[in-house]
């Protein structure tokens, strides 16, 4: 099946998923806060990935991303990009430990 | 009906990160801008659901995010609604609350208006500005175009007749008195101008007591843009009444036509427009709603 995003590869989110496990709320309530998760690494990724291209390839990334085709994504990614990869992968990191202080805050 | 607690943990948590992801989208498209603008621009395919995805505005769709976009509008595959970059372009330079724009948002206004509904949209004009150009606008009634206009003799089809019958028609007439002198003799410009038009405090309008003459020839069916700022929309339309009282504490009045096509309301319900001067000096810019 393919994932969801051109990224998934990079995303890993357990340690969140457990975290917010341990505090106390329904589960419709987690797979809320879940999709907040996902919504504030994807705008973050895409933000990243556009502060990298120039104008033309930002367009280029525009009608790949509707497109939905990942391989194409990556394709003309590596090609205009330099080590875009791991600064999307940074970013996704960076992202991540802001929620899991706020989960962690939260819990205090 | 019975309502959930919710835990508070999650509470702060969604209010977090609904904050953060805002700001995200924000930053996303402020930087970002123009490459969105030429994209809507130059994909015939796109839709909301499609725009939605690039900026994951509500990607995943999830009902308690509240955003300009529902899921539902996603479902329905609607074609991509431009005015939403207008509705955002406004809300980074408007005030939070209705009061008269100072000359640098006006100049800021006016070239958001320019550039997105293309054309020459201007605060002053000729060396003359109204009261204002943001205010809350209320419902105005049906003028008479020409002596003898009625209920009866006022609308050009049934449905046009059912749509806006309820609003009346004024006991007097607009400030500029009738239209055209006969029915006969009324052209559709006439028409179009009586369908779009608004009425402005022309009476408060810094140097009008000294000079009536002079600023009533200049505000007789001049030509506005009128914005809401909340959906997009717009109109062209002409100053055809002057009110309302001050004590109403509203602006400036649409008539019917005019405040269904804005959806905007009266009482209650009431909200702001934009209302700015539009530089046609050659009679080129057709009255009524755009269609971006």
């Amino acid at each position: 099946m393919k994932s969801k995003h051109f990224y998934a590869h990079l995303t890993e989110t357990t340690d969140i998923i457990l975290e917010l496990g341990e505090l106390d709320m329904s589960s419709e309530e987690r797979i809320h806060l879940l999709s907040l998760v996902e919504a504030n690494i994807h705008s973050s990724v895409i933000n990243t990935v556009l502060s990298n291209l120039d104008e033309k390839n930002k367009k280029i990334f525009l009608n790949n991303l509707i497109s939905d085709d990942h391989s194409e994504i990556w394709e003309h990614l590596n090609k205009s990009t330099n080590d875009l990869e791991n600064k999307i992968k940074k970013t996704i990191d960076l992202m991540k430990k802001e929620l899991l202080r706020d989960i962690k805050k939260a819990r205090t | 009906m019975h309502q959930k607690v919710k835990h508070p943990h999650y509470e702060h948590l969604r209010e977090k990160w609904t904050k953060r992801h805002k700001q995200l989208q924000s930053e996303i498209f402020d930087k970002h801008k123009d490459s969105f603008e030429w994209f809507v621009n130059n994909s015939k395919q796109l839709t909301i659901g499609t725009l939605a995805g690039i900026f994951l505005l509500t990607s995943p769709i999830i009902p308690k995010i509240q955003t300009a976009f529902s899921s539902d509008d996603v479902a329905a595959n609607k074609t991509i609604d431009k005015k939403a970059f207008v509705v955002h372009d406004l809300k980074n330079v408007l005030p939070q609350d209705v009061r008269s724009l100072t000359q640098e948002e006006e100049k800021n206004v006016g070239e958001i208006l320019s550039r997105d509904y293309g054309m020459n949209v201007v605060p002053e004009l000729d060396g003359k500005r109204l009261n204002t150009t943001y205010g809350i606008i209320g419902q105005e009634q049906h003028l008479a175009r020409y002596p003898g206009d009625n209920m009866i003799t006022h609308f050009d089809s049934l449905a046009e007749q059912e749509k806006y019958w309820d609003y009346g028609m004024a006991p007097g007439l607009g400030a500029w008195g009738y239209f055209s002198n006969s029915r006969d003799a009324m052209s559709e410009k006439d028409i179009q101008r009586e369908k779009y038009y608004i009425a402005v405090q022309t009476f408060l309008v810094p140097g009008f007591n000294k000079n009536p003459k002079e600023y009533t020839d200049f505000f007789k069916y001049r030509k506005m843009l009128v914005v809401n700022p909340q959906n997009g929309k717009a109109i062209v339309v002409v100053i055809g009444d002057a009110g309302p009282a001050q004590w109403t504490g509203k602006q400036l009045g649409g008539s019917p036509e005019v405040m269904t096509y804005l959806e905007r309301y009266d009482g209650s319900q009431r909200g702001p427009v934009l209302y700015f001067f539009i530089d046609d000096s050659n009679d080129k810019i057709p009255l009524g709603p755009i269609y971006l």
